[in-house]
């Protein structure tokens, strides 16, 4: 126990230091990498937890992001809008996960896309919210007369925002719902019968998710200052799923890692990509090839993601004796479920 | 009523469309219980080949084959990936799908740019009732329909048509009387995807195409195949073309800008209804 404190502990220093060594460029990939993580813890304990997929992330970091942006275009207090931000998002998850998460695997995968399909044309055709060309001008967010004008503050306030998202998911995880989800990952009818309330839970870690990716979506347009439909496509939400898929589906830590992971990877790619010499869409190509190849290959040979292999050891080689070594209280909850042990015996 | 007639008309060519994509889901997800989110990729595949071929001075119907032929064989090998591993589940198969889709992304810019394209198709129009509609159209609508014939007739009526629904009906007993259930699988998987690329074959010269159409594509293939709880290719033929009708009423009597909205709002609201009529607690396996 002592030995994750110093861990968390190191980590969070160093995290805390690093802003300070960055260039200007640097900081923009630390900031942009803290908010995806914000939006990935979400979506992890939603994926790993709930087993849900959710194919539409990123509408909830774009209600988010308006959310805030309108607020202060209008006038309001900036810091009213970054407040806004996570309970407009987690409100508007609570509205439509309750017909929604009727839905099971596929389907909800769908709804959840055709949700976020919805919200982009909605924006795209809404001239309060400034239409396809979005809203521009928005300005820096201030506390107390104090105004965050500098990267170097904002990536100070996506450190703190990505601490607050992990220290609240802990919570909620090692509490009494977070058992009755861990229940509810492994067999719902069981979970069900032992009289987890199901639904509510289910509910609850939908609204979490969304809040998390709202509060995300709020600190990038005071930190970007603009804002549209296009800064929100189909194409973020698959990134998402790729990052908590990677990192590992019901661990904290698997979101942190997932999204650090394929923003630098894709950072790398796109750095190679716009070399002299490479021609103009090799940027693109170079990253939709390997963030789809990683995912492919961690869904398919690494089911359990990157963070629970790491932790165990690298045991990943041989699955069945990891999971059996695994301290029973660890969640297991993985894409491959418990069908694929089935397929296999029989 | 001439206008109402040709927004009839268009619907249904356009849903037929729909109902194409849906039915490659059909196939795929009847046998595999995968859903393949790469559906899309497959008609994006076809249509852009098939306006490279006409460009090297293939004739049409020649293009057009070559193309099916080779979405065809790209869906063997997304179902290869997909399920030739023993033991993917099939929501992992659905991201791994998702993934393969993505990658489809790559290899179409590179080969084929960002930039839309399309081809011509059926040339000329004709006046039915004073309603003046595009040829192609009917094109389309005639040969979903045979499609669709074709396919009752595989799968009620052929050996191998059968073998597939045994391997979707209970893998365990097919594999018993000798059923190679993968085999099946990745038949499917073909067929699915030249199912995926005569769609985007016939649709191209009315909309045009770009890489990341798959997404609308592979949308509105689902919301077609839904209805008929994506294992009935009837229901997917209704489906499609209830979506393509009322996308086009609602674009012609009202406004263009509210037709992915009616599209998705029907896929949510069956989905919902349907999904309210299952018993909450449902049998797991084991």
């Amino acid at each position: 126990m002592t030995k994750t404190f110093a861990g968390t502990a190191f980590v969070g220093v160093v995290t805390l230091a690093l802003p300070l060594a960055l260039s200007l460029s640097q900081l923009t990939i630390y900031i942009l990498l803290g908010l995806a993580a914000m939006v990935t813890i979400g979506l992890s304990l939603l994926m790993g937890y709930a087993g849900q997929v959710s194919l539409g992330q990123a509408s909830f970091y774009a209600i988010g992001g308006y959310a805030a942006a309108l607020i202060s275009v209008h006038g309001g207090p900036s810091l009213l809008g970054l407040l806004a931000a996570p309970v407009l998002a987690a409100a508007v998850a609570l509205v439509v996960g309750v017909p929604i998460l009727r839905l099971r695997g596929h389907q909800l995968a769908f709804a959840t896309l055709a949700l976020q399909l919805i919200l982009l044309s909605v924006l795209s055709d809404a001239s309060w919210a400034g239409g396809a060309i979005g809203l521009q001008g928005i300005p820096h967010l201030s506390v107390a007369g104090f105004e965050l004008d500098q990267d170097l503050d904002y990536a100070y306030l996506t450190w703190a925002g990505v601490a607050l998202t992990m220290v609240v998911a802990h919570n909620v995880v090692a509490s009494r719902s977070g058992r009755g989800l861990r229940a509810l990952a492994t067999s719902e009818t069981a979970a069900a019968a032992s009289g987890v309330p199901v639904g509510r839970y289910r509910l609850l870690v939908f609204a979490l998710s969304a809040g998390f990716a709202g509060l995300a979506g709020g600190i990038y347009a005071f930190y970007l200052g603009y804002l549209a439909p296009g800064s929100f496509p189909v194409l973020l939400s698959v990134q998402y799923v790729v990052m908590a898929v990677v990192g590992g589906l019901g661990t904290i830590w698997g979101g942190l890692l997932g999204a650090a992971a394929i923003t630098l990877l894709v950072q790398l790619l796109t750095d190679l990509g716009t070399r002299p010499g490479m021609p103009s869409y090799a940027p693109s190509v170079l990253s939709y090839a390997v963030y789809a190849t990683l995912l492919v290959l961690v869904v398919l040979f690494l089911p359990r993601g990157l963070a629970p292999a790491l932790r165990g050891g690298w045991r990943w080689r041989r699955p069945d004796r990891a999971a059996r070594t695994e301290p029973p209280d660890a969640p297991a909850p993985s894409l491959a479920g418990p069908s694929a042990a089935a397929n296999e015996a029989a | 009523m001439s206008a109402f007639l040709q927004y009839l008309i268009t619907g249904l060519g356009v849903g037929c469309g729909y109902a194409l994509v849906g039915s490659g889901l059909v196939v795929i997800y009847r046998v595999t219980r995968v859903v393949n989110f790469a559906q899309g990729a497959f008609a994006v595949v076809a249509a852009m080949a098939v306006s490279t071929l006409l460009g090297a001075g293939l004739p049409h119907g020649l293009a057009e084959a070559f193309a099916v032929a080779l979405a065809g064989l790209v869906g063997l090998l997304v179902g290869l990936v997909a399920i030739g591993k023993p033991g993917t589940s099939p929501q992992a198969a659905l991201i791994v799908t998702l993934g393969i889709g993505i990658f489809a992304y790559a290899i179409e810019i590179l080969i084929w740019g960002d930039q839309p394209r399309s081809f011509a198709g059926l040339p000329g129009s004709f006046t039915l009732l004073g309603a003046r509609v595009q040829s192609h159209y009917l094109l389309i609508i005639a040969a979903s329909v045979l499609v669709f014939l074709a396919m009752a007739v595989l799968f009620a009526r052929t050996d191998v048509g059968r073998a597939l629904t045994a391997a979707a009906a209970n893998p365990y007993a097919a594999r018993v009387v000798g059923i190679n259930v993968t085999r099946m699988g990745l038949l499917s998987f073909a067929l699915g995807g030249a199912l995926g690329g005569l769609a985007g074959v016939l649709t191209t010269p009315v909309q045009q195409v770009t890489f990341d159409s798959d997404v609308v594509l592979v949308v509105s293939g689902f919301a077609a195949a839904i209805l008929g709880n994506l294992t009935r290719p009837a229901f997917t033929l209704l489906g499609g073309l209830l979506l393509g009708v009322a996308q086009a009423l609602v674009a012609g009597y009202l406004s263009t800008s509210y037709q992915t909205e009616v599209a998705l709002l029907l896929m949510l609201t069956v989905m919902i209804v349907q999904a309210a009529r299952r018993p909450t607690i449902q049998e797991e396996p084991a």
